[in-house]
């Protein structure tokens, strides 16, 4: 997979239509994020690793709002990109999709709902995907055991703000959860449990499933629990989901009765 | 467009994470973790996550400042540069080379502490040089030598993960190393037991299997007694001490006068919870000892670094995997910096200044003339005394704030001022550069070439990301040219990288370490001994790197100052998450500044309702030394009669509080207990 | 613990129906529960999640919002969002671990004193056999 892609998107520099490829580069190592603007380079470019390029391509575009980059982008990537279109922190005509679908293993290691982007370069979607975990032990918890359980789990909080961080959507110049009023401040763990509730609920209808924000977890809290849920929770009441199609309004935010 | 991330590691504490700064044609935008990065896997505290901003922050020098009638000015490098050779030359002169003391970095590189000490010796000719572990880990660093022959942390980090046991003791893991204290969290989900002894309640309290609260520095007496229900109970690993070390019997002796009684009444910890915490530690397959300042910073440190060491080889927890007497770092580069002697007793590689043989091989390599004294140098706090008795008459401070960080700042600043000459290289003009002579402009991590050691030997790169800012040259360079400028030609280097090739050649312990091995490696833990050494995971597996462990019987001494009839209460400092050290780097961060923006002191509610104090109210601490006024901050985190202040605030400094006693071996100071009396100024 | 247990409710009212609406079951002399204490905001849409966390947080056992009923809103469409975050909240809250029954929204007119009356009876009784709110008992083991 990693060639043709290395040739398409080398294609895309050389004839000018891009002036970067946002992607993954192998250095020392590890794999960062990195824009490849030279097709001499692209030999480094690999697709072992997973980070959040969409939040990465938000940062670029808002260093330079007029230039053209292309993407490789994974099922969430693209997700979250359309995402972020929607609330107009990303112009999409400034972005070139190069897609790519996510292996089973991926896929199973993120519980991912829909590991492909809309149309791939490279590679094949997995077909008939359907995750594995539904969280049914979860849901089996009675009302009692499921505040023990989040208790237990957010007692270990460090308060990083990584979750918020490391997520694509959390783009807010001002975040609610560093808010005193709700939140005191320099407390350790934050008050049970309101601080995690502010970030679940802010993402409902936003949360695109990517798992970065489980995955930049210090402790291990089980943070796509909660995101799943409500992912599943705003299909079920207003048959939404994120990052399907720019023209899709959050449905908490229209005006519309349902 | 050019955007990169460049991968390097933390300059805030000991656990070493690497992550990516990312960088927009040139200008630090924000940090990305790394997921390949085996300490921190992708994940990070708050402070890693917000790195950037006191790189950029205002108060940045960019430019030297010479004083001039009580007032600083800019000058010129060339300028600040002649000033100091010509008054280092005439001190040098007039009041010899035993007038000098220069104090070097757990913030800077390898590098950096290695030329500052370079310097010391070959230039001024001098062992007056340490720095800051002198006020954290000093007494691990003799406590564990003696019993073990290596000061350093047994094990490594990711070991944690698959412990069965943890003793944790003087060590606010969650808050002070939380990448550490992340992977202990982990390790009890999968059932390891956790012992905590901590007159506080932190958070790791409520993960802890056991949590026993003793009486600050009684540290001894607890640790006597889970030994002697450990022999009693026959939980001895007799194998262990017959075949790997020497004087058990001496300490059985000792340890037989702590029956659980006697300890419960010296540390105030029931004496079912010592003969608990006993048996959970004496049956674990694999327990790991972690402590960090609650344990160093008294008047016993190394006792109860030697206790620490006796309690984990009498169990055989020694030398194994997921075991081992693990000291925790405060500062990134602590480690580092005392590997590569800025200490007044060792060499690089604590090779002993008193060794002819090793005096002669750096004499030589860094073509001197003078011979190095063989005499020991002075250490921070006594460089400080010397200073104020007169006999001190030039600091050199690279990267430190004694003016914040030691203890009874008062007598720091009378000391200070009584200085013929005071140069200070920091990036920050810090409480202790407002009293320099001369500021010279170093970098932060973010503009040199370099490599930390973390708190686990770890060997790691700093990379530079950024051009440095204004004039400010890193540090490294800054010595460099002052050593050429003073008439030496052992100081060219044109890169960190040929610095460290000097290093592995005079440093057995990083003989093996180069910059070609860690680009390939990420990392090399040392010992690490030659090109084709892959270093070292854990240290003294088979034999302890003096041959047998010793066993040292210790008897309990209580602290230096008690409370009593005019100072009741016992004040105990530390650290807190959102914040480093003295503040200069973390204050100007404003995620953090926002999350605790001045000091405190935690009061018990029983103890400000008895004096009538209310909760976030300005209240005045006392003790023999000084005063301060701080908000009061009532919680049951601390017990009744003992208040806790984190240091890192400059306008309510807990350190004009604290007592200069000294361990009489380690010398590093009592920060952890004194005396003190609260009262209430409000109406 | 042989006190009876009196739940407190925390109610966002809606200054053009639900507050006026409470206010008309004042006048008219209509008896409810004197358990509600009474925030009276500009519309309902004006509360966000943050507040209904932080009176379960503070200590309530319950929390009522009251609106008015769609199509009378003041600010036109303001209830229409009101009931879609309440319905995602109720379903967080309920994952957290907090019976969903503690948050309740209604739709109350200036007219109706008679439904603001028997509403807050109906939702006393409800909270006072579901028993004081899970997380009281948390804030008082946090001092």
């Amino acid at each position: 997979m990693e060639p043709e892609l290395r040739d398409y998107v080398g294609e895309l520099l050389d004839s000018g239509t891009v002036a970067g490829v946002l992607a993954l580069k192998d250095e020392l190592g590890a794999v960062k994020p990195y824009l490849f603007t030279k097709n001499n380079e692209i030999g480094d470019l690999v697709l072992t690793s997973k980070y959040p390029l969409a939040s990465v391509m938000s940062m670029l575009q808002k260093e330079d709002p007029s230039i053209k980059l292309a993407i490789v982008c994974r099922g969430c990537d693209e997700r979250a990109l359309i995402e972020l279109a929607k609330r107009n922190q990303i112009n999409l005509d400034n972005i070139v999709f190069v897609g790519i679908p996510c292996d089973e293993e991926m896929a199973d290691k993120c519980n991912c709902l829909q590991p492909y982007p809309k149309e791939i370069v490279t590679g094949e979607k997995l077909s008939n995907w359907v995750p594995k975990n539904n969280y049914e032990d979860f849901k089996n918890m009675s009302t009692e055991e499921k505040l023990i359980f989040w208790k237990g789990q957010l007692e270990k909080c460090n308060k990083c703000y990584g979750c918020r961080n490391a997520c694509p959507l959390c783009f807010c110049s001002d975040c609610e959860l560093e808010n005193a009023l709700w939140v005191k401040h320099g407390r350790l763990p934050p008050e049970f449990p309101i601080y995690h509730v502010i970030r679940a609920f802010h993402l409902a209808g936003k949360c695109v499933g990517c798992g970065e924000c489980e995955n930049a977890c210090p402790v291990g809290i089980p943070l796509m629990t909660l995101n799943h849920l409500l992912r599943e929770d705003i299909k079920d009441l207003f048959g939404y989901m994120t990052g399907q199609d720019i023209e899709d309004e959050n449905p908490i935010n229209t005006k519309e009765e349902y | 467009m050019k955007y990169d991330n460049i991968l390097t590691t933390c300059p805030y504490c000991g656990c070493g994470c690497k992550y990516y700064i990312q960088v927009i044609n040139g200008v630090a935008k924000g940090v990305m973790p790394c997921k390949e990065d085996p300490v921190s896997e992708g994940k990070l505290c708050i402070k890693g996550w917000n790195v950037v901003d006191f790189v950029y922050s205002e108060g940045r020098l960019t430019k030297p400042l010479i004083k001039e009638n009580g007032k600083f000015r800019e000058a010129s490098w060339d300028e600040a540069y002649n000033l100091i050779v010509s008054k280092f030359k005439k001190i040098k002169e007039q009041h010899g080379p035993q007038a000098f003391g220069l104090l070097s970095s757990a913030k800077t590189t390898n590098e950096e502490n290695y030329l500052m000490q370079k310097f010391a010796r070959s230039i001024i000719v001098t062992n007056n040089v340490d720095h800051c572990a002198r006020l954290c880990h000093a007494s691990t660093v003799a406590g564990l030598a003696a019993a073990f022959g290596s000061g350093a942390m047994t094990n490594s980090i990711p070991e944690f993960e698959d412990a069965d046991c943890f003793l944790i003791t003087g060590s606010n893991t969650t808050e002070q190393h939380p990448l550490i204290g992340s992977r202990i969290l982990r390790a009890k989900e999968r059932g390891a037991k956790i012992i905590l002894v901590d007159p506080r309640l932190i958070q790791l309290a409520k993960f802890a299997d056991i949590h026993l609260r003793q009486k600050p520095g009684t540290d001894v007496a607890w640790l006597n007694g889970l030994m002697y229900v450990i022999i009693k109970d026959g939980l001895v690993d007799e194998e262990f001490v017959k075949n790997r070390t020497e004087n058990y019997e001496k300490l059985k002796k000792e340890v037989m006068n702590y029956p659980p009684e006697k300890v419960e009444e010296i540390t105030g910890v029931p004496k079912e919870d010592i003969i608990s915490a006993a048996h959970i530690f004496g049956n674990a397959k694999t327990a790991s000892i972690i402590y960090s300042m609650g344990i160093t910073q008294h008047t016993t440190g190394v006792d109860n670094v030697k206790s620490c060491a006796n309690l984990a080889m009498i169990t055989g927890n020694m030398g194994k995997a997921c075991t081992g007497v693990n000291p925790l770092r405060g500062q990134n580069n602590v480690q580092g910096a005392c590997d590569l002697g800025a200490l007044p007793n060792v060499f690089p590689g604590y090779q002993a200044v008193a060794n002819g043989e090793f005096r002669e091989k750096f004499e030589k390599a860094w073509k001197m003339d003078d011979k190095i004294p063989e005499n020991v140098g002075l250490t921070v706090v006594e460089m400080t005394n010397e200073a104020h008795a007169g006999n001190i008459k030039c600091l050199y401070i690279m990267g430190e704030n004694p003016m914040v960080s030691d203890p009874d700042i008062n007598h720091v600043k009378e000391s200070l001022e009584s200085l013929d000459f005071l140069v200070v290289q920091d990036i920050f003009l810090t409480e202790t550069a407002e009293l320099a002579d001369v500021v010279l402009p170093g970098t932060s991590f973010l503009e040199k070439d370099g490599t930390f050691t973390g708190t686990d030997r770890r060997v790691q790169r700093v990379r530079k990301a950024i051009e440095p800012l204004g004039e400010s040259k890193p540090d490294w360079l800054i010595i460099s040219e002052l050593a050429s400028r003073m008439g030496s030609s052992a100081f060219e280097y044109n890169s960190p990288k040929e610095i460290q090739d000097e290093i592995a050649s005079l440093t057995p312990l990083y003989g093996g370490i180069s910059y070609e091995r860690l680009d390939d490696l990420g990392y090399l833990q040392w010992p690490c001994l030659d090109k084709d050494h892959k270093g070292t995971v854990f240290l003294h597996k088979g034999k302890f790197t003096r041959g047998l462990g010793c066993f040292f019987p210790i008897t309990y001494k209580p602290p230096a100052e008690l409370p009593d009839k005019e100072y009741p209460f016992t004040l105990t400092t530390g650290r807190i998450l959102f914040h480093f050290h003295t503040g200069t780097m973390t204050r100007c961060v404003p995620k953090l500044d926002k999350e605790v923006p001045t000091g405190y002191v935690e009061i018990h509610p029983v103890d400000a309702d008895r004096l009538g104090i209310k909760d976030g109210e300005i209240i005045k601490v006392s003790t023999r030394r000084g005063t301060i006024n701080i908000p009061a901050y009532i919680t049951r985190k601390v017990p009744e009669k003992i208040v806790f202040i984190p240091f890192h605030f400059k306008e309510c400094a807990a350190n004009i509080l604290t007592n200069p006693a000294l361990d009489p071996i380690a010398k590093i100071p009592e920060l952890k207990v004194c005396a003190c009396k609260v009262e209430s100024i409000g109406e | 613990m042989t006190e009876e247990f009196k739940p407190k409710i925390v109610g966002f009212l809606c200054n053009w129906c639900c507050y006026a609406g409470a206010d008309m079951a004042g006048t008219s002399r209509m008896k409810y529960p004197s358990n509600i204490r009474i925030i009276r905001v500009m519309c309902s849409s004006r509360i966000n999640t943050e507040m209904i966390i932080k009176a379960f947080q503070t200590g309530a056992d319950a929390v009522f919002i009251g609106g008015c009923h769609f199509g009378d809103c003041h600010y036109v469409d303001g209830n229409y969002r009101t009931k879609k975050r309440i319905d995602v909240l109720k379903r967080l809250l309920s994952h957290m671990g907090i019976e969903q029954e503690r948050l309740r929204l209604e739709w109350v007119s200036a007219a109706e004193g008679e439904k603001f009356s028997k509403t807050m009876a109906e939702f006393t009784d409800t909270i006072t056999s579901l028993g004081p709110s899970p997380l009281r008992e948390i804030k008082e083991e946090a001092i």
